[in-house]
C-alpha cells in the first residue's frame, strides 16, 4: 500500500484545534469575550439527541441496560464520514470540526456556555432551541442534578468552589486490556460472556439478576461497536465503488476490509490493530465522558508492526505515516468543559497522552522501532496532542534519550520523562504487585495506569494546598465572614515553632480533603446507580469474571482517586520563612506577620521583602529542602488519611494543570512573600519562578530531596534554551537528563523556548498561532492562553548555562 | 581564619558546560593583574570586594543613605540616587542595608572548606557527564596559596580540575599548582609582545614563558582559549600562528572566544568607564573561516561561550 500522500504541514491542515481557552480565573472572567474555542468548532448534538431518544425509549429498565441501549442507538444511528486522505476511520460527531458534550451528566453548563459570548459560536439558533429542548428532559435526572439534590445541607457550601478546592464532574481516567482485546477480538469477548452467563444460570446466586443484566448490556455495546466498524465497512466499499482515482480506491478497499474485519476479530497487520485501537478509544469516549488514552504504542503495536515488515507488508516510511495518521484523529476529540473547568484546563483539548519505552512484567526494556517511530511522527506533525510520556529506566539505550532530545528541542513539550526508578517503588507502596508495577503507562499529565486493571481512576479535583495554609492561619475562620468554613485549628499567636504551624496545615488538608472525598463519594454512588459502563467494565479484567460493572467493585491495588494538589512548594517557603523571620530573626511575631499579610503587605514591604528572602526551595539549600521535603510528606499523610468508600486512601498527584495560575486567584497572600492573587510555583515539583537562582542542577537536587515514595507522583517543569539541546552541547544535556534519573526525580519536562520569543507572540499572536508551550502536564498553543497565564509561563526560570 | 587565609571569590558558577569537559562548576577569584579593555567580567579585576548598582532595583527607600558612614550617597527627586564613588570606601554597609537587590557586594572572602563544600554539592553531575571543578578568575595565580589549597581538596575528593589562567604570575605560583591541575586552560590573547602590551598594559613575555614551561613539565593537558577580538588578533595569520604553537605545546583544543559586549553593564554597575565601545567580534563568516584553518592544522576547535 502506497504511504499517505499528505506532508505533515497539509495534515495539520486537516483538523480544527479542540483545545479550550481559560476564559474563567476561578470564578472571575479571564478574556472571556475571546470564545472558549476555535470559531469553526461547533457543538454536536447528536450523541445528545440519540441518546435522549434512547432514554425516553427505556424508562422502567434496568439503568444498566439503559445505558448499552443509548450507547448503542448513538453507534447504530449517528452520521458517519470518511475524509478523502484518511485511512483510519472513525468520529465522535457527524461533522469534521464537532465536539459532544455528555448531557446526561450535567446539562446547564453547556446549555449557559451555548448562550454566553465565550460559547455563542458553538450552535446556531436552530441548535440552541434544540438544546434547550434536550436540556428539558435532562432536568432533574442528570447526575449534576441528582448530586445537588442529594448533598447533606452542610456540604452544599462546599460543592461550590470557594478557593481551596474545585471538586470535578469530568475526568475518569483508565487503560482497557488492549492486549486482551487484540488477542480475543470483541467477538471472542462476546463469547466469553456468554460462557460467563452460562455458567451463571447454573448457579442463580444472590445477585443473579444484577450479573445478568450487567453482562447483558455487555453485550449489546459490545454488538455495537462491531456494528459501528460496520458501517464504515459498507461506508468505504461503496465509496470505493465510485472513486476513480487508484490508488485511493485501493486505500477504500482496504478500510472497508479492515472495518468489516476488526475490531470483531483479532487484528491481523498492524494497520488493523490501530484501527481496532482507535474504535475502542472512541467509543470509551462516547460512552462516558473521559480523558486520556495511555497505550504504550510500542509495547502493544511493536509485534504487529513487526511481522508486516518481516513480510514485507510494511515499510518503516509507511508505518511513519500512519502513526501520523492517528496523530491526526486524536486531535479531533474533544470536551465541553465548563467555564470554571476551563481555568484549570487552559488550553487542552482532551489531555491525551501515549506512552513508550519502559519495560515488560519482567523488567526487560521494550524499545524497539516503533518507539522511535513514535518520537519521529510527534516531531514531524508538532500538535499538542498526544503527548508522549517516555518512562526509562536502567536499561533505557543511549538512542532514546538521544532521540527524545531531538524531539524536546523543537519545543513542543514532549517526551516528558517518567523515572521507573523513583515511580516503581511508589507504585508498590500504593500495594501494586511488582510486576503490574512494570507495566505501568500515563495516560494524560502525569496520570499513571496499570493497563487493563479496573482502576476507575477519577480525578476528584484541584487542591489548592496554600489556601490550606492560610486557613490554618486563621484558625479555619473566613476573616471577612466571621464563618468558620475550614477546620478549628488553634490561635497561631499560641505557636511555639514553625512545627506548629505545620501539624495546623496538615489539619486543614484533612478537614478540605474529608469534604472533596465525601462529594466524590456521593458522586461515586449516583455514577454507579446512574452512570454504569457496561461497555467499558468489560474491557477490564475481572469485571466478566465477577458479573460487574466496573463502579462497583475496584481493583485491589491503592491506585485510585486522586486530587491534583497546586502550591506545595509556596507553602513550603512559606513555612520556611515563618521559621525564619519569625521564630529565629525574629523581625515580626507570627500574628504581626498575618496582619500584615492580610494587608497584601501594604506599607510594609520591608516584612514581605524578608519573607521573600529567607531560603527558597530550589536552590539545593538544605535549610529550605529539609522543610519542603517535610512539608510535602506532611501534608501528603494528612491527605491519607482520608479513606474512599473502598477503603483507600485519598491521594494527591503532580498533575497540577494550569490551576497554578487559575486557582491563585483564590487565595490571598501567603507568607512566601506572594501577593494576593500571584500564581503558585508551577508543577508541583518547580521551585518559586525566579527564586531558583543556582540553575538547574541545584534545581534538580532539591527536588530529589522530596520523596516520591512517600508523596506522589510529581511533575517537574523546567525551561531551557533550544541551543543547550543541540551540536557540542548536547552530551551535556543527555549527562544531565540521566543525573535526572540517578537522583531518582519521578518527571521532567521542558518548554524549549526563548523568552524573545513568548514576548514576541504574546505581542503578535497572529504570527505565533502554531507555538506550542508546556503548561503542566499538557502542551499548549501559547496564543490560546489568556494574557495572565502566558504570563505565567513567561516568568518561569529560564535556565541558561555559561 | 583570616582573611588571607580565605580565598576572594566573585561567583561559584554552577551547570558550566564551557570551561573544561562535561557539566562542571567554575569558582571565580577575585582580581587580576591585567586590564583588558573587553574585560567580559569587570567585577574580576580588583583585588578587593565591591559595590554594584542596580539602579533599576531602586525604589528610593532610602536606607542606603541612612547606613553610608561617609555620606557618599544621595537621593533627590530630580536626580535619583547617587553615589559619590570617592568618597566611598568599599565599607559595603549601605549593601546590608539594601532590601531590594539594588546594591549589591561583588567579591566575598569564603574557606576553602566553604568553597569546596558548594562545589561538592554537583558531584553527582560531575560524573556522570565527565566534568568537575575549573578554577577561574580573576587571575588564580595571584592568590595562589588558596588555589593550591582548593584544588588539593578538590583531587582529594576524586574531582576533575581545571585551572583557567591568563598565565601572568610568578612560575613559582604555577608550578606549585600543576599537580592538582588536571587541565590547563591558558588565555592567549596576542602573540606579538608590543601589540600585547599596548592593548593589555604588559609584554607577553612572561605569559609566553610560563606556558612553554607548563607544557614542558607536562602534568596536566593543556586547552588555548583565545579571546577573539576583531582587528586586534583575528587575523588568519596570527590565529595560524597559535595553532602552530598549540601543536608544538601539545594542546589537545582551541577554544575561540568570540568578543562580547557583557562587560559594558557590569562596568556601569561598578562605576568604571567602559572603554572598549570600538570593541567587535568578529563576522561568523571570518569565526568559521579560522575554526576550519585550526582545524586544518590538526588541532580540535570549539567557539563561543
Amino acid at each position: 500500500m502506497r504511504a499517505q500522500t499528505l506532508t505533515p504541514e497539509n495534515l495539520r491542515k486537516q483538523f480544527v484545534s479542540r483545545a479550550i481557552r481559560n476564559i474563567k480565573r476561578g470564578y472571575a472572567d479571564d478574556e472571556s469575550g475571546r470564545g472558549m474555542f476555535r470559531s469553526e468548532i461547533r457543538l454536536d448534538l447528536q450523541r445528545s439527541r440519540l441518546m435522549t431518544e434512547s432514554y425516553k425509549a427505556t424508562e422502567g429498565e434496568a439503568m444498566v441496560l439503559r445505558r448499552a441501549k443509548a450507547l448503542a442507538n448513538i453507534l447504530n444511528k449517528m452520521g458517519i464520514f470518511i475524509r478523502d486522505y484518511e485511512r483510519i476511520v472513525g468520529y465522535q460527531t457527524a461533522e469534521p470540526n464537532g465536539i459532544f458534550h455528555p448531557i446526561e451528566q450535567n446539562w446547564k453548563s453547556p446549555q449557559r456556555l451555548a448562550n454566553s459570548p465565550a460559547g455563542k459560536t458553538l450552535l446556531d439558533d436552530a441548535g440552541r432551541k434544540e438544546l434547550d429542548e434536550l436540556c428539558k428532559y435532562w432536568k432533574g435526572k442528570s447526575i449534576s442534578d441528582r448530586h445537588q439534590a442529594v448533598l447533606p445541607e452542610d456540604l452544599k457550601k462546599y460543592w461550590t468552589y470557594e478557593g481551596t478546592f474545585l471538586w470535578s464532574q469530568l475526568s475518569e481516567l483508565g487503560i482497557p486490556n488492549y492486549e486482551k482485546l487484540f488477542n480475543l477480538g470483541l467477538q471472542g469477548l462476546i463469547n466469553e460472556i456468554r460462557e460467563k452467563m452460562a455458567r451463571l444460570d447454573q448457579k442463580i446466586p444472590a445477585d443473579y439478576v444484577e450479573q445478568k443484566d450487567f453482562l447483558t448490556a455487555s453485550i449489546i455495546s459490545l454488538e455495537a461497536v462491531i456494528n459501528f466498524a460496520k458501517r464504515y465497512a459498507v461506508l468505504a466499499k461503496e465509496s470505493a465503488v465510485r472513486q476513480k482515482n487508484a490508488t485511493r480506491k485501493k486505500i477504500l478497499e482496504e478500510i472497508a476490509e479492515t472495518c468489516a474485519w476488526v475490531p470483531a476479530n483479532p487484528p491481523r497487520t498492524f494497520i488493523e490493530a490501530i484501527q481496532f485501537f482507535y474504535f475502542i478509544h472512541l467509543v470509551r469516549y462516547l460512552e462516558y465522558s473521559t480523558l486520556g488514552i495511555g497505550v504504550r504504542i510500542d509495547y502493544l503495536f511493536g509485534p504487529y508492526y513487526e511481522k508486516d515488515l518481516k513480510e514485507g507488508k510494511i515499510t518503516k516510511e509507511e508505518t511513519l505515516g500512519i502513526l501520523q495518521l492517528l496523530w491526526i484523529k486524536l486531535n479531533e476529540l474533544g470536551l465541553v468543559y465548563s467555564p470554571t473547568v476551563s481555568s484549570v484546563y487552559s488550553g487542552v483539548a482532551s489531555l491525551q497522552a501515549v506512552t513508550i519505552g519502559g519495560t515488560d512484567e519482567k523488567g526487560r526494556d521494550v524499545t524497539n522501532d516503533l518507539t522511535y517511530l513514535t518520537m519521529e511522527a510527534a516531531k514531524s506533525l508538532k500538535i499538542i496532542e498526544p503527548s508522549i510520556a517516555l518512562r526509562v529506566h536502567e536499561g533505557t539505550p543511549d538512542e532514546v534519550y538521544s532521540r527524545a532530545t531531538d524531539v524536546i528541542k523543537t519545543g513542543i513539550g514532549y517526551p516528558s520523562l517518567f523515572n521507573d526508578e523513583a515511580l516503581i517503588p511508589l507504585y508498590e507502596r500504593w500495594g501494586v504487585p511488582k510486576n503490574e508495577a512494570k507495566q505501568y503507562a500515563v495516560s494524560g499529565c502525569v496520570y499513571i495506569e496499570i493497563p487493563g486493571k479496573n482502576v476507575v481512576r477519577r480525578s476528584v479535583g484541584y487542591f489548592v494546598l496554600p489556601k490550606c495554609l492560610w486557613w490554618a492561619l486563621h484558625q479555619g475562620v473566613n476573616p471577612k465572614t466571621g464563618e468558620q468554613h475550614g477546620a478549628k485549628t488553634p490561635d497561631p499567636a499560641t505557636f511555639k515553632s514553625w512545627e506548629d504551624v505545620l501539624e495546623a496545615y496538615a489539619e486543614q488538608v484533612k478537614f478540605f480533603t474529608s469534604k472533596i472525598e465525601t462529594l466524590e463519594r456521593i458522586n461515586n454512588e449516583l455514577l454507579t446507580q446512574y452512570a454504569p459502563r457496561p461497555f467499558y467494565s468489560a474491557l477490564l479484567d475481572g469485571c466478566i469474571e465477577q458479573g460487574k460493572d466496573c463502579r462497583r467493585w475496584v481493583y485491589n491495588s491503592l491506585l485510585h482517586h486522586f486530587s491534583q494538589v497546586i502550591g506545595g512548594t509556596n507553602v513550603a517557603d512559606a513555612i520556611t520563612a515563618i521559621k525564619k523571620i519569625v521564630f529565629e530573626d525574629r523581625k515580626v511575631t507570627l500574628p504581626e506577620l498575618i496582619t500584615i499579610m492580610d494587608k497584601n503587605w501594604a506599607g510594609r514591604e520591608d516584612v514581605r521583602l524578608a519573607c521573600l528572602n529567607a531560603p527558597k526551595f530550589g536552590n539545593d539549600d538544605d535549610y529550605a529542602d529539609e522543610i519542603a521535603r517535610i512539608v510535602q510528606t506532611r501534608g501528603e499523610a494528612a491527605m491519607e488519611e482520608v479513606k474512599d468508600r473502598f477503603g483507600h486512601s485519598h491521594r494527591g498527584d503532580g498533575s497540577a494543570v494550569s490551576a497554578t495560575y487559575g486557582l491563585a486567584a483564590d487565595t490571598p497572600a501567603t507568607p512566601d512573600g506572594r501577593f494576593d492573587r500571584e500564581p503558585f510555583a508551577d508543577s508541583t515539583l518547580a521551585p518559586a519562578p525566579g527564586r531558583d537562582k543556582k540553575g538547574p542542577t541545584a534545581v534538580l537536587k532539591s527536588c530529589s530531596k522530596i520523596s516520591t515514595v512517600n508523596t506522589f507522583n510529581h511533575l517537574l517543569n523546567q525551561k531551557f534554551l533550544p541551543k543547550f539541546l543541540e551540536d557540542d552541547l548536547k552530551p551535556a544535556f543527555l549527562s544531565y537528563l540521566k543525573t535526572w534519573k540517578k537522583l531518582k526525580v519521578p518527571h521532567i519536562q521542558f518548554n524549549v523556548v526563548d523568552r524573545e520569543t513568548l514576548l514576541k507572540a504574546k505581542a503578535q499572536p497572529e504570527r505565533y498561532s502554531d507555538l506550542i508551550v508546556r503548561v503542566a502536564g499538557f502542551s499548549a498553543y501559547f496564543v490560546d492562553l489568556s494574557s495572565g497565564l502566558q504570563d505565567h509561563i513567561i516568568a518561569r526560570t529560564e535556565q541558561t548555562l555559561t | 581564619m583570616n582573611d588571607k587565609e580565605k580565598g576572594l571569590i566573585f561567583n561559584i558558577q554552577k551547570f558550566c558546560v564551557h570551561d573544561g569537559p562535561g557539566i562542571r562548576t567554575t569558582v571565580f577569584m577575585k582580581g587580576c593583574p591585567l586590564s583588558c579593555p573587553w574585560c567580559s567580567n569587570p567585577e574580576s579585576q580588583n583585588f578587593v570586594p565591591e559595590m554594584m548598582v542596580r539602579d533599576i532595583n531602586c525604589r528610593g527607600c532610602g536606607a542606603c543613605v541612612q547606613a553610608c558612614p561617609r555620606g557618599a550617597i544621595t537621593i533627590t527627586k530630580t536626580a535619583g540616587r547617587k553615589i559619590n564613588r570617592e568618597k566611598c570606601d568599599s565599607c559595603l554597609s549601605c549593601v546590608a542595608a539594601c532590601l531590594y537587590d539594588s546594591l549589591k557586594q561583588c567579591g566575598k572572602y569564603l574557606t576553602v572548606a566553604k568553597v569546596v563544600n558548594e562545589v561538592l554539592q554537583d558531584k553527582i553531575f560531575y560524573e556522570n557527564s565527565g566534568g568537575g571543578v575549573t578554577l577561574s578568575g580573576g587571575e588564580p595565580l595571584s592568590q595562589p596559596a588558596f588555589a593550591k589549597k582548593f584544588l588539593t581538596a578538590c583531587k582529594k575528593e576524586g574531582l576533575h580540575t581545571a585551572l583557567e589562567t591568563s598565565g601572568v604570575g610568578s612560575w613559582t605560583s604555577m608550578e606549585s599548582l600543576l599537580p592538582v591541575v588536571d587541565l590547563l586552560l591558558f588565555d592567549i590573547k596576542q602573540l606579538d609582545s608590543d601589540k600585547h602590551r599596548k592593548t593589555t598594559g604588559i609584554k607577553n613575555d612572561l605569559i609566553l614563558e610560563n606556558l612553554q614551561k607548563a607544557a614542558r613539565l607536562g602534568l596536566s593537558e593543556l586547552w588555548l582559549r583565545v579571546p577573539l577580538i576583531a582587528s586586534f588578533n583575528d587575523s588568519e595569520n596570527h590565529i595560524r600562528q597559535i595553532a602552530t604553537l598549540g601543536i608544538e605545546l601539545g594542546a589537545q583544543k582551541i577554544s575561540l572566544l568570540p568578543y562580547h559586549e557583557g562587560g559594558k553593564a557590569k562596568s556601569k554597575q561598578l562605576g568604571k568607564t567602559y572603554s572598549y565601545e570600538q570593541g567587535k567580534a568578529p563576522g561568523e563568516n571570518h569565526i568559521r573561516k579560522l575554526k576550519h584553518l585550526i582545524e586544518k592544522e590538526g588541532l580540535a576547535v570549539t567557539v563561543g561561550n
